[in-house]
Formats: structure tokens, C-alpha cells, sequence
């Protein structure tokens, strides 16, 4: 009667991690390729991106959708840029200390505004990235205010391939952490509490801490990927981490595919490389969001990664109906 | 005494939905609650499993006081429940709803769970047998791999236990556990309400409906948010003001 899912996705298993391993390879393989620098470069933001929009599906999970990431993902840039900057710290450290700080900010707001749900975390967490941008004005002596951040040491300087390989690196490891949080019981207390938060607190679910858990670990994440943009770009301008940066985020997720943890991943390619492809186009990039995004929502229930498995069910759904025609 | 309620009352602004009421119930009984619409039951239900705070008295379980804790808390006490409009996971499967409410009894880590470690995997292997089992008891182990939504809406009554189950309660509060069902439905639920009770739970449960009520050792009565009688059905069934708040009459406000 009813679909077994259980069973159609334990047999997608072997394609899916054959499918990843896929994607790796030819990741790998890229720059062997492309000699463009500035298609490398395209990549190299591309892949900073997949990370900050994998950790906000992380968050998406649990049932919130944040408006704020970018504002999470400054903090991380500047801590890093401002940290190697004025006291001169190596990359190696500054990386993974301005994760860490995003994540203790993101667990202490979180526990702050824990109690809201649905459009009251999105609402507070909108003016929260907006108001991380006004702090940053303040502290104009450490962040370079207005004028951005300028001169922040570059890793590997001079050689985008270098950079790309690092990305990379960064990026599997991100992805890793992430999946396996989803997939093992911490994911699907997560799922559980976004479907019913009232039924998973009265099976001893903490809720509460499970939200926290889920903002801190997104928010290293994004964290992670703010304080390695820092040391690729060397300068910090603050429009970056607008509200517009933290929308596109939620675009790049919801074009993608939120249901799916591909979702991000396909979004922010097909998103960041097509304005890219057709560059003489670039006036026109906000309307080529604008409808994709429509056409999407309209036609792709499950964004860009559902769309082989939609073609697939049309495909013989059309040769079901030629049958029932046959004489 | 497993359940003791003293002194229970809610206010919600100047109106009080739980006035001064007073409940127990002992190790290993079936105490009914009934009582017409708006009386006041499920507020006493969120009252108990901490989803509200009350404005006065006192609640004890085990003997000690679980006035005002949080819910999760007190699930992690031994306190399952169920709710009367069904919400469950969704979009989870039978078996993903069971097994996700398996959060207490073992519980995991979160780093155990993260690093995949030896005791995290033997932990979840009990928790997929412990499922099995409950899905088998409750008759719902054909249906494990439907999805919640997708269940008719005795079937969803029934998920509702088994996840109260998962919790490994050794009080069972059921907020209608029978409503909306049809006649198989609820012989296959008393039995089940049965068979747990025979495992060694208490059970509290509000009903409308008197086709469940015989199985209750006893019933309590309550009516505008205060308790009018407490005793076997037989007495209850014979007392005036109960009598009066059924069916009116004289004096019946």
C-alpha cells in the first residue's frame, strides 16, 4: 500500500557513497584541468560557501531557519583576520580559534533566544545579524569598522591551487562532521524535536539543549569557513556579511534541497558558478536568482537534488499511461 | 504511593481551570479521570508531565516533589504520556518514531554517538530490539515501516503509547487513549492498557468515553476544575453530584 522508504534508502547507500567519492575525484582532479586562476578562484568560493550553507541547513535541522548566518560567519572572519592582523598569529591558529568563538557567541545567544520558535528565531536572528555588523562599527580600532579589514595575512600566497587544495580539505572535513551528525541519533533527535517539540520533550528529549547544540555546532562551522575567508581575501569589508549575504545562504540551501544534505552543496554550485558562466549577464545575476529560486519553489518541492528522482517517476509515470492506451 | 497531586490548582488570568484538587494513585493501578468538556483534565495531564506550571500545591512522584520541573525532566523520571490530538513525528516512519523516543533508557552521549563508539552501537541495537517489541505488543509491528501521517487515526492513537512506552515509565498517563477509535480499536487498546498494567505500570487516563472505564480500579470525577467524586465506578456511577454534572438537573450549575 504504503512505500517502505526505510528499504529504498538503505539500497541508495552504495550509490550515495559512490556518488560523493565521485564528486571528490573530480574535485581533486579539477586543477588539472582549469588553468583559469579566476575559475579556481570561483571555486575557491564556492567551496567556502558549501560550508557555511551546510552548517545552516545543520540549524534547519532542528526546526529553526536562521536569517542571520552571515553575521555568525563575520564574527569568525574577523576574529581570525583581526587576531593574525594586530598580534600577528599564524593562520594555523587563527582558523580554528575563530571557530571557536563564533560557536561560544552562537551558544550564548542560543541560549538567549532558545525559548522562540519558527518566525520569532528567524525574526531575532535577522536583527542579530544586523546588529553584529553595528558592534563591528564600534570596535573599529580591532575590525577596521567602516573601512573594512585591510591586510590580513594570505595563506598561501600567490597560488590559488594551493588555496583550492586547503578548501577542499576544509570542506570534507566540515562535510564529514556534519553528516555524521545528522545520520547518528543526535540528527534524528534533532529531526524529532523540528516535528513535534512537544512530543520529544515528554520522551525526555532537551529540547533546549538540543536547539544550543545544534546553533553551536552550525555556528562553528560557519565560523570555520568566516575565519578561512578572512586569510583567502586579506581584506574584510562588512557589506560581505549583510543580510543579503545570510539570504543567499538560505537560497543556496533551499534551491539545493533542505530536505536532503546534498541540498546545499548542489544549491551553492549551481548558484555561485552559473552568474559566473554567463558573466556578461552580471546586471541581470538578482533576477537569475529570482527565478530560479520561483521556479524551484514552483516545480522542485524538493529542490535541485530531487529533480534526477522526479524525472525518473515522470518518465514512467508517461509510459504507465502509454500501457493503459495499448489495445 | 506512586502519584500524589496535593493541593493542585491552576489559574489561567483570573480563571481557575484546576482548583485545590487532590489525586493519587498507587503502585500498579488504572485511576479513570473523567469529566465533561472543558472540566479541566488535560490541564491537570500538562500539569503533571511539567508542560505547565501550576499557580499553586504540589505534585509528588515517588515521594518526592516534581512541582514545577521541566518536562523532559520529569519523563526522565519514569513518567510516560500521551497526548489527545495525536502529534507525533510525522515524517518519521512506526519504527523511527519508536526508536527516536528511546532518548532515556539507554542514553547516549553525544560524543558517543558522534565517534560511533562500541557501547553507542550495542545501545542502539537494544533500543531496534526494545522497538521491535513494543511495535509487536501493540500490534502495530505490520505497519513499522509506514509513515506516521500516513496511519489511520487508531493506529496513531496506538503509535502514541508506544512512544509513552520508550520512555520505560513506570507511570502511564493517557490523555484518550480511545477517542475517535472504533469498536476493534478499542478492544485491542484495553488489552494492551492491560497487558501493561500486568508489566507493573501505573496508569492515569482521561476518557469521555465509559466503554474503557470498567477497567479502572477507580474513577475520579472532576467538573469545573474541582474534583466531585473519587472511587469505584459503581460508587461514582451512584453519586448525585456526578450525576447532576452529567446529566444537569436541580441545582446544576
Amino acid at each position: 500500500m504504503i512505500e517502505t522508504e526505510i528499504s529504498l534508502r538503505a539500497s541508495g547507500r552504495l550509490a550515495r557513497i559512490v556518488a560523493y567519492t565521485a564528486v571528490l575525484v573530480i574535485s581533486l582532479l579539477l586543477p588539472l584541468w582549469i588553468r583559469s586562476p579566476y575559475l579556481i578562484h570561483v571555486f575557491n568560493l564556492t567551496l567556502i560557501n558549501i560550508i557555511a550553507a551546510s552548517s545552516l541547513r545543520l540549524i534547519a535541522v532542528s526546526g529553526q531557519l536562521s536569517l542571520g548566518h552571515a553575521g555568525f560567519m563575520s564574527i569568525g572572519a574577523y576574529t581570525a583576520g583581526g587576531l593574525a592582523k594586530h598580534l600577528g598569529w599564524a593562520a594555523w591558529i587563527t582558523i580554528p580559534v575563530g571557530a571557536v568563538a563564533t560557536m561560544i557567541v552562537a551558544i550564548l545567544v542560543g541560549y538567549l533566544f532558545v525559548r522562540l520558535r519558527a518566525i520569532y528565531f528567524s525574526m531575532v536572528s535577522l536583527f542579530f545579524g544586523i546588529g553584529v555588523l553595528a558592534v563591528n562599527q564600534v570596535c573599529e580600532k580591532f575590525t577596521g569598522g567602516y573601512a573594512g579589514l585591510i591586510g590580513v595575512p594570505v595563506m598561501f600566497a600567490g597560488s590559488k591551487v594551493q588555496n583550492y587544495y586547503f578548501f577542499i580539505g576544509l570542506t570534507v572535513f566540515s562535510l564529514l562532521a556534519l553528516y555524521r551528525i545528522e545520520t547518528c541519533r543526535i540528527g534524528v533527535t534533532l529531526k524529532a524535536i523540528a516535528q513535534s517539540h512537544l512530543v520529544a520533550s515528554s520522551v525526555g528529549i532537551n529540547e533546549a539543549g538540543y536547539r544550543v547544540f545544534a546553533m553551536g555546532v552550525g555556528c562553528f562551522f560557519v565560523g570555520l569557513s568566516g575565519a578561512a575567508y578572512a586569510h583567502y581575501f586579506a581584506v574584510l569589508s562588512h557589506s560581505s556579511f549583510n543580510f543579503l549575504a545570510s539570504v543567499n545562504m538560505l537560497v543556496y540551501v533551499l534551491v539545493g534541497g533542505i530536505g536532503s544534505f546534498a541540498g546545499p552543496i548542489v544549491g551553492t554550485t549551481v548558484l555561485i558558478i552559473i552568474p559566473e558562466l554567463f558573466r556578461m549577464l552580471k546586471a541581470y545575476v538578482p533576477y537569475l536568482f529570482a527565478a530560479i529560486m520561483i521556479i524551484v519553489i514552483f516545480v522542485m518541492p524538493e529542490g535541485l537534488v530531487g529533480l534526477p528522482g522526479q524525472i525518473i517517476s515522470w518518465i514512467k509515470g508517461s509510459r504507465e499511461r502509454k500501457d493503459t492506451h495499448a489495445p | 504511593m506512586h502519584l500524589e497531586v496535593i493541593g493542585l490548582t491552576k489559574f489561567f488570568g483570573g480563571l481557575a481551570a484546576i482548583n485545590d484538587i487532590d489525586i493519587h494513585v498507587d503502585h500498579g493501578e488504572i485511576v479513570g479521570l473523567i469529566g465533561p468538556n472543558g472540566a479541566g483534565k488535560t490541564t491537570l495531564f500538562n500539569l503533571i508531565t511539567g508542560f505547565l506550571r501550576p499557580t499553586k500545591g504540589k505534585i509528588a512522584f515517588e515521594g518526592k516533589d516534581i512541582t514545577g520541573k521541566k518536562p523532559h525532566l520529569i519523563a526522565k523520571l519514569g513518567i510516560g504520556r500521551t497526548f489527545q490530538l495525536v502529534p507525533l513525528f510525522a515524517d518519521f516512519s512506526v519504527l523511527q518514531n519508536v526508536v527516536a523516543s528511546f532518548h532515556l533508557r539507554p542514553r547516549s552521549r553525544v560524543w558517543e554517538a558522534f565517534l560511533n563508539t562500541g557501547t553507542y552501537r550495542r545501545k542502539e541495537e537494544y533500543i531496534l530490539k526494545r522497538s521491535e517489541e513494543i511495535l509487536l505488543l501493540l500490534g502495530l509491528h505490520e505497519v513499522k515501516n509506514v509513515l506516521a501521517k500516513n496511519l489511520p487515526h487508531g493506529y496513531q492513537k496506538m503509535l502514541g503509547m508506544a512512544r509513552a512506552l520508550a520512555v520505560d515509565p513506570t507511570l502511564l498517563l493517557l490523555d484518550e487513549p480511545i477517542g475517535g477509535m472504533n469498536a476493534n480499536e478499542i478492544v485491542f487498546t484495553r488489552a494492551a492498557i492491560e497487558k501493561m498494567r500486568h508489566q507493573g505500570v501505573s496508569i492515569l487516563l482521561v476518557e469521555h468515553n465509559m466503554q474503557i472505564m470498567d477497567i479502572c480500579d477507580r474513577v475520579v470525577v472532576i467538573n469545573f476544575g474541582q474534583k466531585i467524586a473519587d472511587g469505584t465506578l459503581s460508587e461514582v456511577r451512584e453519586n448525585e453530584k456526578v450525576i447532576r454534572a452529567y446529566f444537569g438537573g436541580e441545582g446544576a450549575a
